[in-house]
């Protein structure tokens, strides 16, 4: 019986101790739904221009699949789109606000590439997860007779992520979603280390893309 | 005897943890096809040796390696390949050529940067190139100074070998970006093109050029 009791509690420890808190804001130009006709799609890209952080590849991927996930959004993922488009949405070449956007598609060959793949909808995603703190440590050490490791470590992560919805066809701002997620991670070592990771991008993906669905669930709904 | 074997054990045991300290790279991938109007004249790009075989030694802190010479003329050959109506490439300086252009690409200089050093959470890459640019008649046009960055994030169980090659290839495909944006804006290539299109040369027309939208 004690060794259910004791797995019991340290389930319960691992699931209070590794939790994520995460806040969501949204702002919309108006309350009317983004509409996707038959064929359009959305791309999600990263910001990738700043000297100290860049958007992490895979977590447009993962806000590519959270905004698919019911098959009413069509994406098309951001290295197809890189590929399609280069060199024009590189680091040193993509555009970072709609007035841009706007003479870049001045260019035949770009405005007709963005015809042929069906794109309405550009998502912009810029920001990271950043390690804020850290405390404890955990020390390992190996003998001829064995080894094993001791010591508490922990450390808090905070995902700041914003994401800027730009319609193509009407070369304007459609809204902003922002998030932040923190959890605290915990490293305990008895003889064995136990990491109990807290999943702060995952939630904050899920957090935006979730959001980032409302955005256009509505159209979905009314076409239903 | 006994001594020898101790010896020889020990200098491989030494020279096993040496290299898996070492940090190795070989940079692949692929290059799309670029977006552009091609610009009609005809070009040859001169690959050296040294270029085709370009590799980045740093010993400074742990040791790495890195190859970019086959990648980079993978590189520039999609990238003249789209850029110009013809495009070929040689391993020699061609004499008396009938190219409109002769481009040279040169490596100056290669910088890394990694984590434990920059203290961000990024692996960083540098290259810095000389584009030499000829008339096909071996008159000098320009000499291009073109940079290029990449960089990538770490990441959870990503090793730096695999960091680095990724960063390897987001610098690459920049020098690609600065490469087809800028060329007919470097001032003296800019000129060239212009005195081509003039009415009084003797040479093919060149319209106009716009490589940045």
């Amino acid at each position: 019986m004690k060794p259910l009791t004791a797995l019991s509690t340290l389930i319960l420890l691992l699931t209070l101790s590794a939790c994520t808190t995460t806040t969501v804001d949204e702002y919309r130009e108006n309350s009317t739904a983004l509409t996707l006709e038959n064929g359009e799609r959305v791309v999600v890209l990263g910001r990738r221009h700043y000297a100290d952080y860049e958007t992490e590849p895979d977590f447009i991927d993962c806000i590519g699949k959270k905004l698919k996930a019911d098959k009413a959004i069509s994406v098309l993922p951001e290295k197809e789109f890189a590929d399609l488009l280069y060199p024009w949405f590189e680091p040193r070449t993509a555009p970072l606000g709609l007035k841009r956007l706007a003479k870049m598609l001045d260019e035949p060959l770009i405005a007709q590439r963005f015809k042929e793949q069906g794109l309405h909808y550009m998502i912009w995603v810029d920001g990271s997860t950043e390690t804020t703190d850290r405390d404890g440590s955990v020390s390992c050490a190996v003998a001829p007779g064995g080894g094993g490791c001791f010591g508490f470590a922990s450390w808090e992560k905070t995902g700041t992520y914003e994401a800027i919805i730009w319609d193509l066809l009407a070369l304007k701002e459609s809204g902003r979603v922002k998030v932040e997620a923190r959890g605290s991670s915990y490293m305990v070592a008895i003889i064995l280390p136990i990491p109990i990771v807290a999943q702060v991008q995952d939630q904050a993906c899920d957090g935006i893309g979730q959001q980032l669905r409302t955005f256009f669930r509505k159209r979905a709904n009314e076409a239903s | 005897m006994h001594i020898r074997h101790v010896i020889l054990c020990s200098l491989v045991l030494v020279s096993l943890l040496l290299s898996a300290c070492a940090t190795r790279v070989e940079v692949d991938g692929k290059f799309p096809a670029a977006l552009i109007h091609k610009l009609p004249l005809r070009s040859i790009v001169v690959f050296d040796e040294a270029f085709a075989n370009y590799r980045f030694e740093s010993t400074e802190g742990p040791e790495v390696s890195i190859s970019v010479g086959q990648i980079q003329v993978e590189l520039f050959t999609s990238l003249t390949d789209s850029l110009f109506q013809y495009s070929a490439t040689t391993t020699q300086m061609p004499t008396n050529s009938e190219a409109d252009l002769i481009i040279v690409p040169n490596v100056e200089d290669v910088q890394i940067s990694m984590p434990n050093q920059s203290r961000l959470k990024v692996f960083e890459v540098w290259i810095k190139y000389n584009l030499q640019v000829f008339e096909g008649t071996g008159e000098p046009v320009a000499d291009w100074i073109m940079t290029a960055y990449g960089k990538t994030p770490t990441r959870f169980l990503k090793s730096d070998t695999e960091a680095l090659q990724q960063a390897s290839m987001v610098a690459m495909r920049d020098a690609g970006a600065h490469f087809i944006t800028g060329f007919a804006r470097v001032p003296e290539i800019r000129q060239w093109l212009r005195h081509r299109s003039t009415p009084t040369s003797t040479t093919t027309p060149t319209p106009e050029v716009n490589t940045q939208p």
